[in-house]
């Protein structure tokens, strides 16, 4: 009986222990971005009155709201770009061996440089055709890292189950283009939506290309937040207000994103 | 209605060895043909390339003498039952079995009509609003079946269909598609490894092993008259016994040697041998079925065996034997026939029922 309790609590003991880990800095600064400069700072934590004022005034600071509105520009264009073309290309992999075994790990070998090897041509080249501190830039930098990793990710999707079942549509009649459009695209759909979640997501957090690529119009959250200054100085309560805004869109969209993942993953159609 | 026809049909994936190798073979209008063979053997290329969905490397596909080697899968008006089903997992049951018909615009009253008449045909009429993961392998099974029904297509591809279910569900399913091609008399292709499939459902079947035709026959003339070693040992379970000789002339009468039993050769088949007894090595063959515990009046030819195993299956006994020269063969006895291991026992083996092999061709000698 205790035996059994013991079994059970441990792994949730070892759990909190972790999750606190990673939890604590995140409610320290939603503690600090709910208080003023004043008590930001104290330890133990004074509470004074909670209030919103530093998410008011970081809303009303214009570059606030640019970086804000960059990142979110960025990052959708990024997504709707990446994701059809990814998926074509995965479809082409995984129903035409395009390219073969080479072709996909070269796609697949981008993302094992280090990024910072990459991004150094990729402002020369950039300055050539000044494409710096512009959002199609911005655009063009992040497709390079998302457009990889999601054909990557969707070869495994388009490889499964669905290639009988695509071909069960076209003994019934269907063109390739029918079986794609009818069959495939709507099974497939909770897997790209994941991906392009997925894709949404690292060009939201990225920062390296960002810091180096983009300038005082086109700066992302990241690297607005990384220099973020108010008129006052740095304020170490009105930054965790930022910082809380710029984490909240991955904190809503992972939950979404494992159950499409999972759901694109098994097509429970085949028992 | 249909018949389809290969023509020297090979395929060859990548590099590899031919998967498919040169074969030839003619399935008549409305004819149940099974394909038969071991795991790996071409069964489903062959299939696949009929259906459509593989390239056809070398040689001829023809239906109903219409070439069809580069006609779209689409196009071919032939239904597939995959093993795993593979149903449309984002639609219904209805709307599974109507999306071909969709596709084939046609008229929607026509549609409704057809799929009641197949759903009931199949009894699935409860189940047309349920997605295909709310249903049991048999009854995702049967709807399968019944989308390739519904389109009325020339000819039925089976791959395995049956393979998936359990023992009891796979003999209903059985009897029911061999009723349903009696109804419908349309072609049936059937693709198996299973042997009872192979011998209750095909009009003919067609054996396989690695990517060549064996042989084609009706299920008794092939099991009567194995065309060789491979199918002999291959067809009925337990498999033919197949044991190593040689011929021996002893005035006038001509004897076999096998295992160190010596066996006469019947005077009437004697003859018929006369012309390859000059070969000195033979492979004999005796089914399991053709061993008996008793002479019948001196009629059949005494073994003295050892028993090495016993598999009392309830509706008959398996009994493994060693022969003297050490060679392990199998009999098919009475279910109330019991032996301890490692006793002696005197087996008869009904000699007119043998087959003889060539052991270098490897197929059969004489045809009586
Ligand atoms: N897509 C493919 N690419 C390469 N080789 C293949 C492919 N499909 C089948 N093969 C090879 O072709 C040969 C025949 O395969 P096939 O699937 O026709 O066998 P089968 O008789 O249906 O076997 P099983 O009873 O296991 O289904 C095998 O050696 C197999 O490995
Ligand atoms: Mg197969």
């Amino acid at each position: 009986m205790h035996k059994g309790l013991l079994k059970r609590l441990l792994p949730h003991v070892v759990l909190l222990v972790f999750s606190s880990a990673i939890l604590f800095p995140i409610l320290w600064m939603l503690r600090v971005a709910l208080t003023n400069k004043m008590n930001a700072y104290q330890i133990p934590p004074v509470w004074g009155n909670p209030n919103f004022n530093n998410f008011i005034e970081i809303f009303a600071d214009n570059s606030f709201m640019g970086y804000f509105v960059n990142s979110l520009s960025i990052a959708i264009g990024t997504t709707l770009i990446a994701l059809p073309l990814a998926a074509a290309m995965a479809y082409s992999f995984a129903r035409y061996n395009t390219g073969g075994l080479p072709l996909r790990l070269a796609v697949l070998s981008s993302q094992m440089l280090p990024p910072v090897i990459l991004v150094l041509p990729l402002f020369s080249l950039f300055l050539k055709a000044s494409l710096l501190n512009t959002q199609t830039g911005m655009i063009i930098a992040h497709i390079t890292i998302s457009l990889p990793f999601l054909a990557w990710l969707l070869v495994a999707f388009f490889e499964g189950d669905i290639v009988i079942i695509e071909q069960a549509a076209r003994i019934d009649g269907a063109t390739r283009l029918q079986a794609f459009l009818r069959i495939t695209m709507p099974i497939m759909a909770p897997g790209l939506l994941a991906a392009g979640l997925l894709s949404f997501i690292l060009s939201w957090n990225e920062f390296l290309f960002a810091l180096i690529l983009s300038g005082p119009q086109t700066n992302t959250l990241p690297v607005g937040l990384s220099s973020y200054q108010s008129h006052r100085g740095v304020d170490i309560a009105l930054l965790s207000a930022a910082a809380i805004c710029a984490i909240l869109p991955v904190f809503i969209l992972l939950p979404l994103m494992k159950k499409h993942l999972i759901k694109g993953l098994s097509l429970g159609a085949i028992k | 209605m249909s018949e389809i026809t290969l023509r020297n049909v090979s395929k060859i994936y990548g590099s590899d060895d031919a998967a498919v190798n040169n074969i030839n073979l003619d399935i008549k209008d409305g004819e149940f043909m099974v394909l038969l063979g071991p795991s790996g053997c071409g069964k489903s290329t062959t299939l696949r390339m009929i259906a459509g969905l593989e390239s056809i490397t070398a040689g001829d596909i023809f239906i109903d003498g219409k070439l069809i080697n580069d006609i779209d899968p689409a196009e071919r008006d032939l239904a597939i039952v995959f093993q795993n089903y593979a149903l449309y997992p984002h639609m219904n049951v209805a709307a599974n079995l109507a999306f071909g018909l969709k596709l084939r615009k046609v008229p929607k009253d026509q549609i409704e009509s057809r799929i009641l008449k197949t759903a009931n045909t199949l009894g699935i009429s409860e189940l047309l609003t349920r997605r295909p993961r709310e249903l049991s392998g048999g009854q995702q099974q049967r709807v399968a079946l019944g989308r390739a029904m519904v389109r009325e297509p020339v000819a039925f591809l089976f791959d395995e269909p049956l393979s998936n279910l359990d023992a009891k569900l796979r003999a209903t399913m059985r009897t029911e598609l061999v009723k349903l091609h009696n109804d419908l008399g349309t072609t049936i292709i059937h693709v198996t490894h299973d042997q009872v499939e192979a011998m209750t459902m095909g009009d003919r079947i067609c054996i396989m092993r690695k990517g060549i035709i064996e042989q084609v026959g009706k299920p008794l003339e092939v099991y009567r008259n194995p065309a060789n070693i491979f199918v002999a040992g291959f067809l009925a379970s337990p498999p033919m016994n197949l044991i190593e000789g040689s011929f021996e002339q002893e005035g006038d009468s001509l004897k076999i040697e096998v295992s160190g039993i010596t066996l006469t050769i019947p005077a009437h088949f004697a003859n018929a041998y006369g012309n390859v007894h000059s070969r000195k090595d033979v492979i004999l063959g005796i089914r399991p079925e053709d061993i008996y515990t008793d002479s019948n009046d001196g009629r059949y030819t005494c073994m003295e065996t050892q028993v090495v195993a016993v598999e009392a299956l309830g509706p008959e006994t398996i009994m493994v034997v060693k022969l003297p020269g050490g060679k392990e063969i199998s009999a098919r006895l009475d279910r109330s026939f019991r032996a301890p291991i490692g006793s002696a026992l005197k087996l008869y083996a009904d000699i007119e029922r043998m087959h003889l092999f060539d052991p270098e061709t490897e197929k059969a000698i004489v045809a009586r």
